[in-house]
């Protein structure tokens, strides 16, 4: 029982995008660089052909598997319910998808596939007797602002039920007693301050450039977590609503509410958006209760794959080649913080 | 995402047909994390030097195929955009560009979404029109200098 270290290719999008990266490199980097061995992928990135690739893509995609000793852990799947253009597509259509995405999985050796937050029921139960033949399980993703423990009051994001989408999905795990669906919680779900990119981002754009020097001199004196407020206060009115989005955020769960869900959690989205050098050559990403969320897991004894996911490239794309981020090393840094918080050095 | 990059540069080219130029030419990307299934491809805002051409007056080429307008496009629901993969936009534009510079302002429309939305139905009867707000990763309308050599 262990937690275990992976990568979503999703953290390479954009060396991918500029073709720097194939997913042989960001294998090799994997496990030569990381030293670990999850692998997770996004289906309509890495895969040529989707959802139905060559066989000469598999037999390179389980030799690079072999060469590198790697572990497919999960493959993250879409829903874009407005493909048929005719029509909005339907729970059985949806459904359909699932399946495909399922034998894709099975095709290429992964454990489980990520599906859209809040997944409706109905559409889990018809696919779950691919997931079972198959022996591939179904998680959804819990996204921000999706929270674990039902709250009514958050209402129309992502799906039908946001504030109980989880507890619906575990009662119905519970009464089936399957053991093919669970979760891939986010931990964007474990905000405890806004994220530095796109509060940088936001300055960057900002039209009113006496403001933005401002903001910039307070971020010199006021905590992160605390700049949105202090900004309300100095400067009432003053940032546009979109703006004011870069410097807000929320706690959708408390890491201790993992614990209701842990059984069902098949692996994690390592959410990150800056990794910030807090102390010499230590890194954390202060948006995030990284330590809090890591320390219910080793407590619970939760066996699984904890997966960077990270994601400060975009916000970070209005600017030139030479000052994009550099993703390679922003997901070492992160796994020099798992590494440290798990326990393993 | 990628607005900057989503268009390649020194690909704007006047396209000929039959010994007459009848309109131009560029290469793009998906401006994305992902392919997608082409029939969410729903064309592009594209004003070229101050003259907004809409997307009836658009095709897309890809895998292989002649370029097809977004009508036929929209039909392709088992067919792929590769991540990877370059498209060329055609513009109706007879007589084409002249040679030099011009500047191109461009928004891509994509209907890739996280599941069920409340503007689904809306949507389908009513596709947005690109650049007039929804479909696709990008925020505003982004600007390219390119030359016709």
């Amino acid at each position: 029982m262990a937690i275990k270290r992976g990568v979503s290719f999703y953290s390479y999008q954009q060396a991918q995008f500029f073709g720097e990266m194939d997913f042989h490199d960001m294998c090799r980097e994997v496990r030569e660089s990381l030293n670990c061995d999850g692998v997770e992928i996004i289906n309509e990135a890495t895969v040529p052909h989707y959802p139905f690739p060559t066989r000469e893509f598999l037999a390179d995609w389980h030799n690079t598997i072999a060469r590198y000793d790697l572990t497919p852990v999960a493959l993250d799947c879409f829903l874009d319910t407005l493909r048929f253009r005719d029509h909005v597509m339907t729970k059985r259509e949806a459904a359909e998808l699932i399946k495909l995405d399922l034998q894709l999985a099975a095709d290429m050796g992964f454990k489980h596939i990520r599906t859209m937050t809040g997944l409706p029921v109905e559409v889990i139960e018809r696919a779950l007797d691919t997931a079972i033949k198959l022996d591939v399980k179904i998680a959804w993703e819990i996204h921000f602002p999706i929270p674990i423990k039902p709250d009514p009051t958050i209402q129309g994001l992502y799906c039908e039920s946001p504030g109980t989408a989880v507890f619906d999905t575990l009662e119905f795990i519970k009464k089936t007693g399957t053991k093919h669906v669970g979760f891939i919680p986010d931990m964007g779900i474990f905000m405890k301050g806004p994220y530095l990119d796109m509060i940088e981002a936001a300055l960057r754009k900002m039209k009113d450039r006496e403001l933005a020097a401002n903001i910039e001199a307070m971020m010199k004196e006021v905590p992160l977590a605390e700049l949105g407020d202090a900004i309300e206060k100095k400067y009432p009115g003053r940032l546009s609503p979109q703006e004011k989005r870069a410097f807000t955020w929320k706690t959708a769960a408390q890491p201790e509410d993992l614990e209701l869900i842990l059984p069902y959690v098949f692996s994690i989205h390592g959410k990150v958006h800056d990794m910030i050098e807090v102390a010499p050559r230590v890194y954390d990403d202060p948006s995030t209760m990284n330590a809090e969320v890591i320390e219910v897991l080793k407590k619970n004894n939760w066996d699984g794959y904890i997966c960077t996911e990270y994601e400060g490239q975009r916000s970070r794309q209005d600017l030139d080649r030479e000052h994009l981020a550099d993703e390679v090393e922003q997901v070492r840094r992160h796994h020099q913080m798992l590494k440290r918080l798990i326990g393993e050095e | 995402m990628f607005d900057r990059y989503m268009v390649v540069e020194d690909s704007l080219e006047n396209v000929e047909k039959d010994g007459k130029i009848v309109g131009f030419k560029f290469k793009v990307r998906i401006a994305d994390y992902r392919g997608c299934f082409l029939s969410l491809h729903n064309g592009y805002y594209i004003n070229m030097d101050g003259v907004e051409y809409p997307r009836e007056l658009q095709k897309f080429e890809i895998n292989g195929k002649p370029p097809r307008d977004f009508e036929e496009i929209k039909k392709a629901c088992f067919e792929h955009w590769d991540f990877d993969d370059y498209g060329t936009v055609y513009v109706e534009c007879p007589g084409g560009l002249s040679k030099g510079k011009h500047r191109l302002g461009i928004m891509q429309s994509i209907l890739t979404q996280y599941g069920w939305m409340p503007h689904d139905e809306e949507w389908i009867k009513n596709p947005p029109v690109p650049g007039k707000g929804g479909g696709g990763k990008q925020e505003e309308i982004y600007y390219f200098d390119m030359e016709i050599k």
